[in-house]
């Protein structure tokens, strides 16, 4: 270890920092799509679905297998996803998961199982092998230079966070506009009132559960386009959204969103201007103090049980 | 009716775990059951059928390997090349006469689990033989089991300094040389650069991996000491799956050489951040990753062109048992040569140096083979193999570089099959 680096203290111009900062913030838009399902889980459920990075990671192999088999292009690929694995979470719901819910505990557990039972599932399919897909534009940036500073956008990035902001808006305007999304927040708000007013509230979780999982379907897509992954790369992702839904406020969804850019930002800020080793650090430093002055998160509610 | 649901609910999740974190053991080769005796008739050409009476006891051999987690790709490789190993040597009568049954356990990439299973594998399993996991991380801890119990420990994938500076002496690294030099021809041509093109500059960007470190640390002395600048050392956890940030910092610093210290999907990481922030170095040398040819092209294409890598196995090299080395791999596990992993090619490289070995000495006596692993020469797809006092062996590796959608070998000097680009084209 004799050799020593003095370029290494030099801090970054403020050209990178910039330049970082706006990636960060493009890679948190995807952040906030992945973990959006899973705090609307935790939301009507009030459970944590320990197997959502599965699902993930499940997502965009989806969207590798279309692209490799069909040439289909991974935003594309959202459009059968979506309903697919929207599908399979109201069915795994309605007939596996609603009969642990009563139980937290068995629940992380049974969701947890099922993590493993998919990273086995998926490294029988596609191997064990790093994964990502190679559009025609991956590498490609768009060039901005906006005052003094030259800016170089990633298109991938811009493309995955149009897409995931595209979903968002869509889920969004879903949960306000729709007696559906009624429901859900409703069920949200207090379980218990929304069945005494006519919901019905297992239907409204299976369906919840599907939207949650339809979102990280949406999310995995965008995953293939941006990162690698293996079968065991979800074990990483799962504790990245879960954190990010505690700095938000578990079950909020504006919340979810407003945190993942935090996250986004923080990380990459953090990687240039120390060392990339500490940068994940940073971002727990952001969450312990929030939660010291906000044990909600930032936009959850206090929720009194008696 | 509710308490019932919990039970079953609660049995799944407990089998599931169960099946997940038990590491199953698969074993190859045929199972007979009779206790070993003491001399063996001469060696069927076919291994014997599980009911025949006569069958002889089978020769065991045990290993760890990371079949699932971080190292599931590199592990899965190294189990690949022990089955084709344990075919071949079956199908030629075995070893001194007995069929080889080989037990793969699954580590998960995870430290304890492997210690754990080599402990299980030498006082419950009581195997004759065992040989190494993947990589330095599992290799240190593992072989220290092994001197325990004075079992000899043939390994495929640990050459990091630490393996050998621990006063072992049953340890033995079966590449062509260790770890840490693998990059020394990459060195040797990059200061035999004419001094107008030779590069002023360079980075590291590493993964916090034994062997990587080992890797870049003294190629990056040997790059200073002549004559280079670094300008800029970074060392990331082996999670990190995002490089934009650090390639940006790398490109407004615009080094004339990139080093990698890599594993494979951080290479397509580190390179795809590259084009991405327009960085556009004269050279680019990554520790692993460029020799993986099947998923580095499909993930990179065309900016694959001019990268380098060291090697120590190629599967058109004329070496011993090479030919049918690739030939029953793609026979066992399809694909065409260049999908083979240069890590099986390591681990069937342990089968020839062991099975050499206890040629030799007419046993499978480990403190007798450990004596004779120190002395012998080895023939193997790597070429002829023998090892220091410490188990290091003594040679070198070969340097790649991509031209068009292959890698070809550019060096050392006399191994070479086309002259290096230089510099590379941009990615």
């Amino acid at each position: 270890m004799g050799v020593r680096c003095e370029a290494c203290v030099n801090l970054p111009s403020a050209n990178v920092l910039i330049q970082v900062a706006i990636v960060g913030l493009l890679t948190g838009g995807v952040y906030a799509l992945m973990a959006g399902g899973l705090s609307l889980i935790f939301g009507v459920l009030r459970v944590i679905n320990i197997a959502h990075g599965a699902f993930l990671v499940f997502g965009a192999y989806l969207a590798y297998w279309l692209f490799r088999l069909y040439g289909l292009d991974p935003i594309l690929s959202i459009l059968i996803t979506i309903p697919l694995f929207f599908l399979v979470g109201a069915v795994v719901q309605r007939t596996m998961l609603s009969r642990v819910r009563s139980e937290p505990g068995l629940f992380v557990l049974v969701t947890f199982a099922l993590a493993i039972t998919l990273e086995g599932i998926m490294g029988a399919l596609w191997q064990s092998t790093g994964r990502s897909v190679r559009t025609a534009y991956t590498g490609e940036v768009i060039k901005l230079a906006v005052l003094d500073f030259n800016l170089r956008l990633p298109v991938v990035r811009i493309v995955g966070f149009g897409a995931a902001i595209a979903v968002l808006g869509f889920f969004h305007t879903l949960l306000l506009r729709s007696n559906l999304g009624r429901a859900i927040r409703a069920t949200i708000q207090n379980s218990t009132a929304a069945q005494l007013v006519g919901v019905n509230v297992s239907r409204v979780q299976a369906v919840a559960f599907g939207l949650g999982l339809a979102a990280v379907a949406a999310g995995g897509s965008i995953f293939s386009l941006i990162w690698t992954f293996n079968a065991a790369s979800h074990e990483e992702w799962i504790s990245k959204m879960l954190s990010v839904i505690v700095l938000g406020g578990m079950g909020s969804l504006p919340g979810a969103f407003i945190a993942a850019l935090i996250m986004g930002v923080v990380e990459s800020v953090a990687a240039v201007t120390m060392t990339t080793y500490l940068s994940p650090i940073v971002f727990y430093l952001v969450l312990f103090l929030v939660l010291i002055f906000r044990p909600q998160g930032l936009m959850g509610t206090r929720i009194r049980e008696g | 009716m509710k308490r019932n649901n919990l039970l079953v609910a609660g049995t799944i999740v407990l089998s599931l775990l169960l099946a997940a974190c038990g590491g199953p053991a698969t074993t190859v080769a045929p199972v007979p059951t009779q206790p070993p005796a003491a001399t063996q008739p001469p060696a069927p050409t076919q291994p014997p059928p599980t009911e025949a009476p006569t069958a002889v006891a089978p020769i065991r051999i045990g290993a760890s390997l990371p079949l699932t987690g971080d190292f599931s790709e590199p592990g899965t490789a190294a189990q690949q090349g022990y089955e084709v190993w344990v075919e071949m040597v079956n199908e030629a009568g075995g070893l001194l006469g007995r069929p080889v049954e080989l037990t793969v356990l699954d580590n998960a990439s995870d430290q304890d689990t492997a210690v754990a299973d080599y402990e299980k594998l030498i006082t419950v399993d009581k195997v004759d033989l065992v040989v190494g996991p993947f990589s330095s991380r599992l290799v240190i801890p593992t072989s220290e089991v092994a001197a325990r119990y004075g079992y000899a420990f043939v390994e495929p994938a640990g050459g990091a300094p630490d393996v050998f500076n621990r006063g072992l002496t049953n340890l033995f690294f079966a590449q062509p040389a260790r770890g840490a030099q693998q990059a020394d021809p990459f060195a040797d041509y990059i200061l035999s650069l004419p001094e107008d093109v030779r590069p002023k500059t360079f980075a590291v960007v590493s993964q916090d991996d034994p062997f990587a470190l080992g890797v870049v640390e003294r190629l990056k002395g040997q790059l200073t000491d002549g004559g280079l600048e670094l300008v800029l050392d970074e060392i990331y956890a082996p999670e990190t799956t995002d490089f934009s940030a650090i390639a940006t910092q790398v490109a407004d610093l615009d080094p004339d050489l990139i080093v990698g210290g890599t594993i494979l999907e951080d290479s397509i990481g580190q390179i795809r951040a590259y084009q991405e922030a327009g960085y556009q170095p004269r050279g680019a040398f990554f520790t692993t990753g460029p020799s993986l040819p099947g998923p580095f092209r499909e993930a990179l294409g065309d900016a694959t062109e001019g990268v380098f890598a060291a090697m120590s196995w190629f599967p058109e090299a004329e070496e011993y048992q090479n030919a049918e080395f690739v030939a029953r791999y793609n026979e066992m596990f399809g694909g065409t040569p260049a999908d083979i992993p240069e890590d099986a090619a390591n681990a069937f490289t342990v089968g020839q140096v062991l099975q050499q070995a206890v040629g030799n000495t007419d046993n499978i006596d480990n403190a007798e083979l450990i004596e004779e692993l120190h002395e012998g020469v080895y023939q193997t797809v790597v070429g002829p193999l023998s090892f220091d006092e410490v188990g290091a062996p003594k040679g070198s590796f070969m340097i790649l570089q991509w031209q068009g959608d292959t890698f070809v070998i550019v060096g050392p000097p006399g191994r070479e099959q086309a002259e290096p680009i230089w510099p590379k084209p941009e990615w």
